[in-house]
């Protein structure tokens, strides 16, 4: 069950899972890298877009996504 | 085609009826028109006064009142008024109805019910079996008659337990006292067998449809509850598509050839991706216009099957509507009350 690629995510961060009806939301970082991970990008490119796309260094935007992915992993949602 | 069609349970309280839903929903089919009659209980049920969803209503005597009188009021409901069918949404009018499901038929009113077999599958007594048969699980669960197997199957299953009647009522112990007490209460009132349940944690989330009595879906819809009342009544929900409890519906529906409406009410443990069948409801729950409202016309579906017209394979649903219910208030004239109350219809 992929649950990451049924979301329903809209561009305000509003994240619907139609498996468990559960809703989240997320900020704009949260979105970007989520939109990501569902077109099936790996950590390590999502952190190259994300230096690419924000002022951030490597090493804060690798923190950042690692971080976001066990945030996803504790709602089973990867 | 033009259709009489009973709807009963327009109690819309705080405990609601499912009958103003299916009266909605009815409504709502373009292919039959329905004229919906109200069965009451009572003169002060809601629906008795809702004249835009109901259009006619009757008090009917209560089911325990037997033949001459249950029966007997839809023959006069016939003839007097009209009756080509009967949407029968209670518990407790399902036995009377099924046992005379043939001699409504012959005097032309069409009921589309379960056979007494399947209705007699709603026990709780009977869940295991079930659940196992369609492919889910059931909490770990102990049928029991008596104190001393109440104490044993409680050390066996481990505190807290669900204590429930086999088919009413269902109380939560943390204490074998607790426990105890709830036994006594649920026997006093509805009789052994009682059921200590294991409490199992998860999201509650209900499906209801229909099966065509040879094993075909009439349209399902799954739903989670997202907000609920102190009665356990949905207030909020939002359709979901958990395809473990859908596949367990559309087995429920092909291996016991399930004909009529029904709910299957779950609580789903994502961890552990199990789903545990806590309840079957033989009939269509009080949120059942939901499904409507996602373009599953269930009720629609019945009366299209009962009367032979084409009936509409809804293959789909949207995930993510939302349901909210609200309550609303209304000014009529007493002179509606004294009717009903004096001649027994509207």
């Amino acid at each position: 069950m992929d649950r990451l690629s049924q979301l329903a995510i809209n561009d305000e961060g509003f994240v619907f899972d139609p498996i468990t009806g559960e809703s989240f939301t997320v900020n704009q970082t949260g979105l970007f890298i989520l939109k990501l991970l569902k077109e099936g990008k790996t950590p390590e490119e999502i952190v190259s877009q994300l230096v690419e796309n924000f002022e951030v260094s490597p090493e804060t935007a690798e923190r950042d996504v690692v971080d976001f992915i066990e945030k996803l992993r504790s709602y089973r949602l990867v | 085609m033009e259709l009489k069609i009973g709807v009963s349970g327009i109690n819309a309280v705080d405990n609601p009826g499912p009958g103003i839903g299916i009266a909605k929903s009815l409504k709502e089919a373009k292919d039959f028109k329905a004229t919906v009659v109200g069965l009451a209980y009572d003169a002060m049920e809601p629906g008795v006064y809702m004249d835009w969803v109901v259009d006619k209503s009757f008090l009917i005597p209560y089911p325990s009142a037997g033949h001459d009188a249950f029966i007997n009021r839809l023959y006069y409901i016939k003839e007097s008024f009209g009756l080509d069918f009967v949407m029968a949404n209670l518990d407790a009018e399902l036995p009377i109805l099924i046992r005379y499901a043939d001699e409504l038929e012959r005097n032309g009113i069409k009921t589309f019910l379960p056979t007494m077999e399947q209705f007699k599958l709603r026990g709780k007594d009977r869940l295991d079996e079930i659940a196992r048969n369609i492919g889910i699980d059931t909490p770990p669960s102990e049928v029991v008659a008596s104190y001393d197997e109440l104490l044993k199957a409680i050390d066996k299953i481990g505190l807290p337990v669900m204590v429930k009647g086999a088919f009413y009522k269902a109380y939560r112990a943390y204490t074998k006292q607790e426990a105890v007490s709830h036994f006594n209460k649920i026997v006093a009132q509805w009789g052994y067998p009682i059921i200590v349940q294991k409490v199992v944690s998860g999201e509650e989330m209900n499906v209801v449809g229909a099966g065509d009595g040879e094993g075909n879906s009439l349209g399902m819809v799954g739903i989670k509850k997202m907000w609920i009342t102190e009665l356990g009544k949905i207030w909020t929900g939002i359709t979901i598509k958990n395809e473990k409890m859908l596949t367990a519906a559309r087995n429920f529906i092909e291996k016991y050839n399930w004909r009529g409406a029904f709910e299957l009410e779950c609580i789903v443990d994502l961890k552990e991706d199990k789903v545990y069948l806590i309840e079957i409801n033989p009939r269509f729950p009080a949120w059942s216009y939901f499904a409507t409202g996602v373009g599953v016309n269930i009720a629609a579906n019945i009366i299209r099957k009962a009367f032979g017209l084409p009936v509409v394979d809804y293959k789909d649903y949207p995930a993510g509507k939302l349901y909210v219910r609200y309550t609303d208030d209304m000014v009529t004239d007493l002179e509606r009350f004294q009717k009903i109350i004096t001649k027994g219809e509207s």
